[in-house]
C-alpha cells in the first residue's frame, strides 16, 4: 500500500516537473575574493594514529580556502526564494559523504529533502556522525571501522547545518537540505553551476561557514534556454 | 604480592605506595579467604549429615572468631592510617611549586584530550568561549593574548620529561570523563565546571617501557576512564615519556610549527 | 486488613490480577521479576558476544534488534551503551530488588511473624502495579528514537541531561519503581512491628524478618534522595533548568544553551545516597534467605543470632554514611575522604561478623546437602570474594588504579550475581513446597546448582585479572586497542563462553519450576522439618493464611534441643506440661 501510494505521488511529481523542467536556462558564476584569507592550520592528525598515517603532507584546515585565482572554495549558492509552490522530483541516486582520512569529503554539500545520502567510513578508526540538525531529527551514530556504509535521509528542507565527528573533533562538514535541486558549491577555482532552473525571478543566496563573512543575496531573473552569469564578491574581514 | 598482581608496569613515584597498598590488601583478603576456606571444606564435609547424624544445638563454644574479626578490624586499622591516607595525602596535598614542575593543562571533551602547554613564558594564554572553534581552536585560545603567543596545543598527545614533578590542571568542556594513565597509578575525573589538579613524578620514559614489553611501538596511553558517551571506548590519547633534552625539543618543534601559523587571524 | 472467613468467591480479575492478597502480590512479583531478570540476563549475553567478538554480527538474534542499533548485526557502540545502562538498571531495580522484597518479603514475612496479610493491602497492590508500570515503561524505551538510556545506570549527568529521549523515559520509569519502594517499605515497617502474633518477641523474629525490616528502613529512607534527584534530572532534560549543568559547557564544538551554574557532582551525592544503601537492599534480604536455610539444612540453632541482628542493624545505619566511597576520584581532598574511608572500613566489620556467624553455625551440625542448601553453602564464598575485593576500592589510595576497571565489576557481581541471586534460588527451592504444595526436583536443582557455580565463576573470576591490568568498563571494544589491555584480553572469550553456558544452566531450573506445578503434592506441610511459622499452616497457605492465629513459644530455630526427641522444636509447639 505505502509503495504503491509512493509510486503514485512519484509519478504526479515527475508529470508536474516535466512540464516546468522542460523552460529552464542556467545560472554560472564565481565567487571572487578580495584580499587575503587566514593563515592556513595544519590539522593535528597526530591524535589519532590512523588518521596519521593516512597523510604523507600536513592537511590544512578546510574553513576557509582562498583559491590561487583569488576566489573563494566551499561557498554554498542557491536559490533561497522564488520557487515557492513547486516541488521537484527527489532524485534517485544517492548523495555520498565520505570520511577518509579523518576529513570529510565534500566539505559542504547539500541534498534534497528525502533523498538517500549514503555516509562511508574509509578509515580503518571510529568516527561518530553526529548530526546538529534544528528541524530535521539530531542523530549521532557510531561508524566503527566495521561499519562501512550506512544510509540516511534528511526528511525536511533545512538551512545549512554542521555535521561533526566527536572522535576527530577537527572533521566538520557543513550541509543544507533544499526542498529543489538548485543548490551547487564553489570548487577550486570559485566556480558554481545552477542547472536547468524553470524561468522566473529569484533571490540567490551565497553562503560560507566563516562568521565573519556574511551570506550575501542577489536577485535574477532567469529566461528560458539562456545562460545567466552571476558572480559574488567576498572581502576579508577587518578585525573589529 | 603486587608482583602477582599483573599491575601495568609501574612507572611513577608515588605508585610505588599504591603498588605497596594493593599488595598488602591482597595479602589480608588472600589470607582470610583461604582460612575460611579451610575451614569451610574442612566443616561441610565434617559434618555431613551422613556422618554426623544428630546435631549438636550448641556448636562453636570458643571465641576464636571474635579474635579473629578483631584481628581484621586491627589489620584494616594498619593499612587506612598506615598506608592509605598518607598516600592520598601526598597526592593530594604535597604538590610541588609550579617552578619546579611541568605544567600542564589537559581539557577533555567527547571524544579527545586537549593538551595546552603555557610555552616558554609558563604563563597560560586566556580562553575565551566566543573564539572556540572545533576545527581549528578546541580550547578557545586568544592568540592576541600576549600570554598566548608562545602557547602550544595538541590534541591528544601529551609529552613529559621524566624524573620531573608534572602538575596536570584537568577539566572538562561538556560531560565526566575522567584522565587514566594506567602505568603512572594516576586516574583523576575531569568534570566540567571544575578544574582539579593532579601532580605525579614520571619514572619510566617511552623507551624504557618499550623494552620491557618488548614492543617498539607501545606507549604509554590516556585512557578514558569514566562513560562519556558512544565514543567513550575509543578515547585514547597518547603519554610520551621522554629525557628533558628530547622533551625540549620535541617542545621546541611543536612550537616552531604552530608560530608559523600563529598570526593574529583567530578572530576570522 | 482482609480478616478470615471471608470467602466468598471473588472475580478472576480480583483474585489474580488486582489481589490485595500478600501471596498473590507476592507471586506477581516473583513472576514479574523473574522475567525481568531473564531480559536483562539476555542483554548481558549481547553485551558478551560483542566483548568476546568485537564487531563481529550478533547470531541468531542479530537480525532482530534493528538496524538503528545493530545494522547487519553488528552491535553499534550507541547500542551497546543502552544495553549496559538498561542491564544494571533492569537487574537491580526491576530483578533482584522486587524478587527479594517485593516477592519474598510479600510472601514469607506476614507468614513467619504469623499475620493474615500485609498491614495495608490497597497500598501493597498499589506498590506492585507502580513497579509493573515503571518496568513497561524502561522496556518502552527501547523503541522511541535514540533508543533507551545509554549513559550508564548511574546516569550521571551532564552526560545524562544531554542524552536521548530514553533517558526522560528512565526517569519516568524510575520515579515509579521508587513510589513502588516507598509504598512497599511502609507496609513491611508497619506489618513487621504491629502484626506479630502473641509471643514472637523481637529475638525471637526469624532473621529473615529482621533483614527485611532493616531493608525496609534502607528503602524508605534512602529512596527518596533519588526520588528528588530524578525530579531535578527530569526538569533539567525538559524544562530547561540547570541543576546538574555548569556554565559554559561546549558539546560538540556547539555552546550549550543553558542557565548554568549547577553541579554534576550534586546528582553523583543524591545517587549515591540512595545507591549505597541500595547494596545492603540487595544482600540483606539474601542473608536473610541463607540463614534460614542454613539453619534448617544443618538441623541446629543460628550460631551468634544476636551478633547477626545486631550487626545487620548497624550496617543499616553505616550504609548512609559511607556513600562518598564511590567518588574518590572527583576530586575529593583528604578530610572527606579519610571520612569515607574510615566508615567504609568499619562497615566491612559487620559484614566480616555476619559471614563468620553463618559459617560458624555450620560447625556442629548435621548438614543435608539438599538444592536450597548448595545454594546457601555457594553463596558464602562467593559473598566473600565479592566483600573483600571491596577493601582494595574502599581504600581511597588503591582505588586510583582499579576505579572504573573491571575489577568494580567482578566487586559488586560477586556481591550480587553468585551472592544475592544464589540465595534467591535458594530461597525459591526452600519456599517452592511452601509456594505450590509441591516439591521441585532435586536432580535438576543440583545440575542447575553446579552449572550455575562453576560459570558464574567463569564469567566474573577474570574480571578481576582485567580490572588489576587496568582495563577500563564500558568499554565498546573490551578494550581491544588499548596496550595495557592486550595481555588479558583472551580471557573476554571465555567469560563469555561462561555467560551462555550460565543460561544453559538456568534452563533445568526453569523446566524445574514448571514441570514441578504438575508433579505430586508434598506428603506434609512443612517437608524441611523446619522450625519457623510459615510452616505451621498448609501448604500453599490459604486466605488469611492461619486458620486459627498461632502462638509462639520460643526462638526461631530450636533445632536439635536436647532432651527432645524430634531434631526440631516449631516455634508454636506449646510446651509439654
Amino acid at each position: 500500500m505505502r509503495n504503491l501510494i509512493k509510486l503514485a505521488m512519484t509519478l504526479s511529481v515527475l508529470l508536474l516537473a516535466s512540464q516546468i523542467l522542460l523552460a529552464g536556462g542556467d545560472i554560472k558564476g564565481r565567487i571572487n575574493f578580495k584580499g587575503s584569507g587566514p593563515k592556513p592550520r595544519a590539522i593535528k592528525m597526530a591524535a589519532d594514529p590512523v588518521c596519521k598515517v593516512a597523510h604523507s603532507e600536513p592537511v590544512y584546515s578546510q574553513s576557509v580556502v582562498v583559491n590561487e585565482n583569488a576566489t573563494l572554495r566551499y561557498v554554498m549558492v542557491s536559490i533561497e526564494s522564488g520557487l515557492e509552490g513547486q516541488t521537484f522530483p527527489v532524485p534517485e541516486e544517492p548523495v555520498v559523504l565520505d570520511q577518509n582520512g579523518c576529513m570529510y569529503d565534500p566539505h559542504v554539500w547539500g541534498a534534497m529533502a528525502g533523498q538517500t545520502v549514503e555516509i562511508r567510513n574509509s578509515d580503518g578508526t571510529l568516527h561518530n556522525v553526529h548530526s546538529l540538525s534544528k528541524v530535521n531529527r539530531q542523530f549521532n551514530m557510531a561508524m566503527p571501522k566495521i561499519v562501512k556504509k550506512k544510509n540516511k535521509v534528511f526528511d525536511k528542507p533545512e538551512d545549512i547545518f554542521a555535521i561533526k565527528c566527536d572522535v576527530h573533533p577537527w572533521m566538520r562538514c557543513w550541509v543544507g537540505i533544499f526542498s529543489h535541486p538548485f543548490y551547487s558549491v564553489s570548487d577550486d577555482q570559485g566556480d558554481f553551476t545552477l542547472k536547468d532552473v524553470p524561468a522566473g525571478t529569484y533571490t540567490v543566496r551565497a553562503w560560507h561557514e566563516s562568521k565573519r563573512l556574511l551570506a550575501q543575496t542577489q536577485t535574477i531573473t532567469v529566461k528560458e534556454g539562456e545562460t545567466i552569469t552571476l558572480d559574488f564578491t567576498f572581502e576579508a574581514p577587518t578585525r573589529k | 604480592m603486587e608482583n602477582m598482581l599483573g599491575l601495568p608496569p609501574l612507572a611513577s613515584v608515588h605508585g610505588a605506595g599504591i603498588d605497596r597498598l594493593l599488595g598488602w590488601v591482597h595479602w589480608l583478603m588472600a589470607v582470610l579467604f583461604v582460612g575460611w576456606g579451610i575451614y569451610f571444606i574442612y566443616t561441610v564435609i565434617r559434618f555431613r549429615s551422613a556422618r554426623q547424624p544428630k546435631a549438636d544445638y550448641v556448636g562453636v563454644t570458643s571465641h576464636y572468631s571474635s579474635y579473629i574479626e578483631g584481628g581484621v578490624a586491627l589489620f584494616e586499622a594498619i593499612l587506612l592510617i598506615g598506608l592509605a591516607l598518607p598516600i592520598w595525602a601526598t597526592v593530594k596535598n604535597d604538590f610541588p611549586e609550579e617552578s619546579q614542575a611541568t605544567v600542564v593543562r589537559v581539557v577533555s571533551e567527547q571524544f579527545a584530550w586537549n593538551i595546552h602547554y603555557p610555552g616558554a613564558d609558563g604563563i597560560f594564554g586566556k580562553t575565551s568561549l566566543d573564539l572556540l572553534d572545533a576545527e581549528t581552536n578546541p580550547l578557545g585560545l586568544d592568540r592576541s593574548d600576549p600570554y598566548a603567543q608562545d602557547d602550544i596545543t595538541t590534541i591528544n598527545q601529551l609529552h613529559l620529561p621524566v624524573n620531573k614533578p608534572v602538575i596536570i590542571h584537568l577539566t572538562s568542556k561538556d560531560v565526566i570523563h575522567s584522565f587514566g594513565l594506567p602505568e603512572m597509578r594516576v586516574k583523576q575525573d575531569a568534570i566540567p565546571g571544575m578544574s582539579i589538579p593532579v601532580w605525579f613524578i614520571p619514572t619510566l620514559t617511552t623507551a624504557e617501557l618499550r623494552e620491557i614489553k618488548e614492543d617498539p611501538n607501545v606507549t604509554f596511553e590516556i585512557a578514558c576512564a569514566q562513560l562519556c558517551g558512544l565514543g567513550h571506548y575509543r578515547m585514547r590519547g597518547f603519554l610520551t615519556v621522554e629525557t628533558q633534552e628530547e622533551f625540549d625539543a620535541w617542545l621546541a618543534e611543536e612550537a616552531a610549527a604552530q608560530q608559523e601559523e600563529a598570526g593574529d587571524d583567530d578572530w576570522w | 486488613m482482609s480478616t478470615h472467613g471471608d470467602h466468598q468467591e471473588m472475580s478472576f480479575w480480583r483474585k489474580y490480577i488486582f489481589s490485595q492478597d500478600h501471596k498473590i502480590i507476592g507471586l506477581q512479583y516473583g513472576i514479574t521479576a523473574l522475567f525481568f531478570l531473564l531480559a536483562g540476563f539476555t542483554m548481558m549475553m549481547m553485551m558478551r558476544w560483542q566483548l568476546a567478538y568485537p564487531g563481529q554480527p550478533v547470531p541468531f538474534i542479530g537480525g532482530l534488534l534493528g538496524e538503528d542499533n545493530a545494522p547487519g548485526g553488528i552491535i553499534l557502540p550507541e547500542f551497546y551503551n543502552q544495553l549496559g545502562a538498561m542491564h544494571g538498571t533492569i537487574m537491580i531495580f526491576l530483578g533482584v530488588v522486587p524478587l527479594a522484597v517485593g516477592a519474598f518479603g510479600n510472601y514469607i514475612v506476614p507468614l513467619q511473624i504469623g499475620a493474615p496479610d500485609m498491614a495495608f493491602p490497597k497500598i501493597n497492590m498499589t506498590s506492585y502495579w507502580a513497579y509493573f508500570l515503571g518496568g513497561v515503561i524502561m522496556m518502552v524505551s527501547f523503541f522511541v528514537p535514540g533508543g533507551a538510556a545509554n549513559s550508564g545506570w548511574t546516569s550521571y549527568p551532564p552526560l545524562a541531561d544531554i542524552a536521548t529521549m530514553g533517558q526522560t523515559f528512565w526517569l519516568f520509569g524510575m520515579i515509579f519503581l521508587i513510589t513502588s519502594s516507598l509504598l512497599g517499605s511502609i507496609n513491611f515497617i508497619t506489618t513487621i512491628i504491629q502484626l506479630r502474633v502473641k509471643g514472637l518477641t523481637w529475638m525471637r523474629l526469624p532473621f529473615f524478618v529482621w533483614a527485611q525490616l532493616v531493608t525496609a528502613f534502607l528503602l524508605l529512607l534512602a529512596f527518596p534522595s533519588l526520588e528528588a534527584a530524578g525530579v531535578l534530572q527530569l526538569m533539567d532534560r525538559l524544562l530547561g533548568t540547570s541543576f546538574f549543568l555548569p556554565s559554559g559547557l561546549v558539546v560538540s564544538g556547539q555552546i550549550l544553551e543553558v542557565s548554568g551554574g549547577g553541579s554534576p557532582l550534586l546528582w553523583q551525592h543524591l545517587f549515591w545516597f540512595l545507591a549505597h544503601p541500595e547494596v545492603y537492599v540487595l544482600i540483606l534480604p539474601a542473608m536473610g534467605i541463607v540463614a534460614e536455610v542454613i539453619a534448617t539444612n544443618t538441623r541446629k540453632p543460628l550460631w551468634g543470632y544476636k551478633s547477626m541482628v545486631y550487626s545487620t542493624i548497624f550496617l543499616g545505619f553505616m550504609s548512609f554514611v559511607v556513600w562518598a566511597h564511590h567518588m574518590y576520584l572527583t576530586g575529593m581532598g583528604t578530610a572527606i575522604s579519610a571520612f569515607f574511608q574510615t566508615t567504609t572500613m568499619i562497615i566491612s566489620i559487620p559484614s566480616v561478623v555476619i559471614l563468620t556467624a553463618l559459617l560458624l553455625s555450620l560447625w556442629g551440625g548435621s548438614i543435608r546437602f539438599t538444592t536450597p542448601m548448595l545454594f546457601a553453602l555457594g553463596f558464602l564464598p562467593m559473598f566473600a570474594i565479592g566483600g573483600l575485593t571491596g577493601l582494595p576500592l574502599g581504600l581511597a589510595a588503591a582505588d586510583i588504579p582499579l576505579h572504573d576497571t573491571y575489577y568494580v565489576i567482578g566487586h559488586f557481581h560477586y556481591i550480587v550475581a553468585p551472592g544475592t541471586i544464589f540465595a534467591l534460588f535458594a530461597g525459591i527451592y526452600h519456599w517452592y513446597p511452601k509456594i505450590t504444595g509441591r516439591q521441585l526436583s532435586e536432580t535438576l536443582g543440583k545440575v542447575h546448582f553446579w552449572g550455575s557455580m562453576v560459570f558464574m565463576n567463569g564469567i566474573f573470576m577474570p574480571m578481576f585479572v582485567q580490572g588489576l591490568a587496568g582495563v577500563s568498563r564500558r568499554l565498546w571494544d573490551a578494550g581491544e586497542q588499548y596496550a595495557h589491555a592486550s595481555g588479558v584480553l583472551w580471557t573476554n572469550e571465555w567469560m563469555s563462553i561462561s555467560a551462555w553456558l550460565l543460561f544453559v544452566f538456568q534452563l533445568p531450573f526453569i523446566y524445574n519450576i514448571l514441570r514441578s506445578l504438575r508433579g505430586p503434592k508434598v506428603e506434609s506441610d512443612n517437608p524441611w522439618q523446619a522450625t519457623t511459622l510459615e510452616w505451621a499452616t498448609t501448604s500453599p497457605p490459604g486466605h488469611g493464611n492461619f486458620a486459627t492465629p498461632p502462638v509462639v513459644y520460643r526462638g526461631a530455630y530450636e533445632y536439635s534441643v536436647p532432651g527432645h526427641e524430634a531434631d526440631f522444636l516449631p516455634q508454636n509447639q506449646p510446651e509439654k506440661g
